[in-house]
């Protein structure tokens, strides 16, 4: 997929210059289009959010949180139950329960969970809701007597310690002992709380709404692109039919506890229409994955925030921003050098997936080294595969060999692929083991930016003037480079700047509970939904298969696998054991 | 077309089957498996998510680090 449109020189030292960018590009070119809808969708969420939210409103409400909790932190040695109570009202204030939040949210739903039937992902009645709520209610009720019970043990324990002015060491350890118990009964109740809010729901108008949106500004892309609008939007129907269906296959309880979720359904569906049936021809001209798949990565830059990286301290930016970008390398080279991988772009788009974070770092990576369609799936089936074997055997070795708690989670935080198994694995070895694999897992998702663009800037300046065999000038290279990665960098280094400029508590009501979750975020959901639809919908079984011949991508995968294991934990054991136990205690 | 129409039916019944009674099959009768799938529906963890933001258990997780190392 290299551009070719340079002028190729016979002598090969001669520095080309020939690209061929122009102003027109702007409005003409894919990559510059996804950056426009992206940052469209982008500009529509912050100033809804911001222009028009409670900002003021969540101002006040935060500044008093924070009043109590300095009051608080001054008052005791530790954090009393009217801090905790501060915090929790502080995480109450989402942006997404506003009037456009609710409105964003209702008109890009997706087929919901389902165990059973599988027209619960779409309709759910009354009385069904009804029913769901009584069930789940005698839970609730048990657990908020518990939570009430425990509240006033934490109540009592912390009176003492203040009675002794929290002097007394042995009261202050108590009262820390059961407010941490009050904490974790709260969250108990507030889980049991959450099932029984059912409410009625018919998705199939919402759908029919969102199918028509996005066929008008995919279409108006495509007609900016100088292709037929009318094209597109008849074959989009089928995209997006796929979609949903993908959505509600992946929705189904197993399915999903084994990582089968709507991404892999969608093209594990694509396939087996158009290796069947075949995908009628009408349908191709909507298959447009890269212009899906970039404008879902635009939207994912708003997710990058550079802040998270601290999240854990040091140890977790060793683990996650040492330890990866290590394993990337290593095994793109053993695979370039030992394995004589026949694809480059195979090679760096299973190195990246299987190294930082899966699905996401390999539709990044594949991007932006212009994979091809083939090679993102099967990389992706990899992944896929490996997660949900190293989401159940891992916490059942680490029980087995008596592993600690917290260095298991930085374990299998930084080396299974998926957050959400990652999330999985932690919370089935311990809570503690959760919070930081899920953690160190975050800071490595972060890693997908900088890992887009040294990928897009590798294969512009030496994979493709290697091919080419000419050293290439400025123009040249910027005419080659992926300009999707500039945009996606640049939500990011702007979300990051909103994010540490307008305090924590500001962040997480506005940026990331409102113009994030209740806006870029539901659409880069369908966006890389639609593309995988259409990436099935587009895939020759016979293509797939050259790409596997030999077996030479799932030995890398391995093998890059095994040596992320051995480094990960390594460097979990000398980071959190040695070299920082304090903060390792403090966990 | 009526062959066609056969691969379809035998191809998506395979993949109907392997994903809707196999790995049921499968939970049900590996005891850490069972567990696990009621472990993971009791406490809303969804493992297909892929990103920090899609799971819930990040920020609590996050939030937690904040209040213990800070």
């Amino acid at each position: 997929m290299a551009p070719t449109d340079s002028s190729i020189a016979a002598d090969s030292s001669v520095v080309i210059d020939h690209g061929r960018s122009s102003w027109s590009d702007l409005w003409k070119k894919e990559d510059y289009l996804a950056i426009w809808l992206g940052f469209l969708i982008i500009a529509i969420s912050l100033t809804a959010y911001f222009g028009f939210g409670p900002r003021e409103e969540f101002a006040k409400k935060i500044a008093a949180a924070e009043q109590i909790q300095s009051a608080e932190a001054a008052k005791a040695p530790f954090k009393t139950i009217a801090w905790y109570k501060a915090e929790n009202d502080k995480k109450k204030l989402k942006g997404s329960n506003s009037a456009f939040g609710k409105f964003i949210t209702h008109w890009t739903k997706h087929p919901g969970s389902w165990k059973t039937n599988p027209a619960d992902a779409f309709i759910r009645t009354d009385a069904q809701a009804k029913a769901m709520n009584q069930k789940a209610m005698p839970v609730y009720e048990e657990a908020k007597g518990k939570a009430a019970a425990v509240l006033a043990a934490a109540q009592q324990a912390e009176s003492a310690a203040a009675a002794a002015a929290f002097k007394d060491s042995a009261l202050n350890d108590a009262a820390v002992a059961t407010i941490k118990d009050w904490q974790s009964a709260e969250k108990k109740a507030g889980a049991a709380k959450g099932k029984t809010t059912n409410k009625a729901y018919n998705y199939i108008p919402t759908l029919v709404g969102l199918c028509v949106f996005l066929v008008v500004i995919f279409g108006a892309g495509m007609a900016l692109m100088k292709k037929s609008f009318t094209e597109f939007a008849k074959g989009f129907v089928i995209v997006f039919l796929v979609a949903t269906l993908a959505y509600m296959l992946g929705g189904q309880a197993i399915s999903k506890q084994y990582g089968f979720g709507a991404e892999a359904w969608g093209v594990l569906l694509g396939m087996v229409i158009a290796n069947s049936i075949g995908t009628p021809r009408w349908v191709l001209p909507a298959c447009q994955v890269e212009f899906f798949i970039k404008t879902g990565l635009v939207l994912l830059g708003a997710e990058v925030l550079f802040s998270k990286i601290l999240a854990i301290g040091i140890p977790g930016i060793f683990v996650a921003w040492v330890v990866t970008p290590i394993v990337l390398v290593c095994t793109f080279i053993f695979g370039q050098t030992v394995l004589k991988m026949p694809s480059k772009t195979l090679n760096v788009v299973i190195s990246a997936d299987m190294s930082v974070c899966g699905t996401s770092a390999a539709i990044a990576a594949a991007a932006a080294c212009r994979a091809k369609k083939e090679e993102l799936t099967l990389s992706i089936g990899l992944s896929l595969v490996f997660t949900a074997i190293m989401m159940i055997a891992m916490p059942a070795f680490i029980k087995a060999v008596g592993m600690p708690e917290i260095l298991g989670g930085a374990w299998m935080g930084g080396t299974i692929d998926a957050t959400g198994a990652v999330a999985a694995a932690g919370a089935f070895l311990g809570e503690k083991a959760m919070y930081v694999a899920a953690t160190i897992k975050m800071i490595q998702n972060v890693m997908i930016g900088v890992t887009a663009f040294c990928i897009a800037l590798y294969w512009t300046m030496r994979v493709e003037r290697q091919a080419g065999g000419q050293d290439v000038g400025a123009g040249e290279i910027w005419h080659r480079f992926p300009k999707f990665v500039l945009g996606f960098l640049a939500a990011s280094i702007l979300f990051s700047v909103l994010d540490s400029t307008m305090g924590k508590g500001m962040s997480d009501a506005l940026l990331n509970g409102g113009a994030v979750k209740g806006g870029t975020k539901l659409l880069r959901d369908w966006f890389f939904v639609l593309s995988f639809a259409a990436i099935g919908l587009s895939t020759n079984f016979r293509e797939l298969a050259k790409y596997f011949k030999g077996g030479k991508p799932l030995i890398l995968y391995v093998c890059g696998q095994s040596f992320n294991l051995v480094l990960t934990l390594t460097m979990a054991y000398i980071m959190f054991y040695l070299v920082f136990p304090e903060i390792t205690a403090k966990i | 077309m009526l062959q066609k129409i056969r691969k379809l039916v035998v191809s998506l019944g395979a993949c109907l089957l392997f994903v809707y009674v196999f790995l049921p099959y499968l939970t049900k009768s590996v005891d850490i498996l069972d567990r696990m799938a009621d472990y993971l529906d009791n406490n809303g963890i969804d493992p297909t998510r892929y990103y920090y933001t899609d799971v819930v258990q990040v920020k609590e997780s996050e939030n937690y680090l904040n209040t213990v190392l800070h």
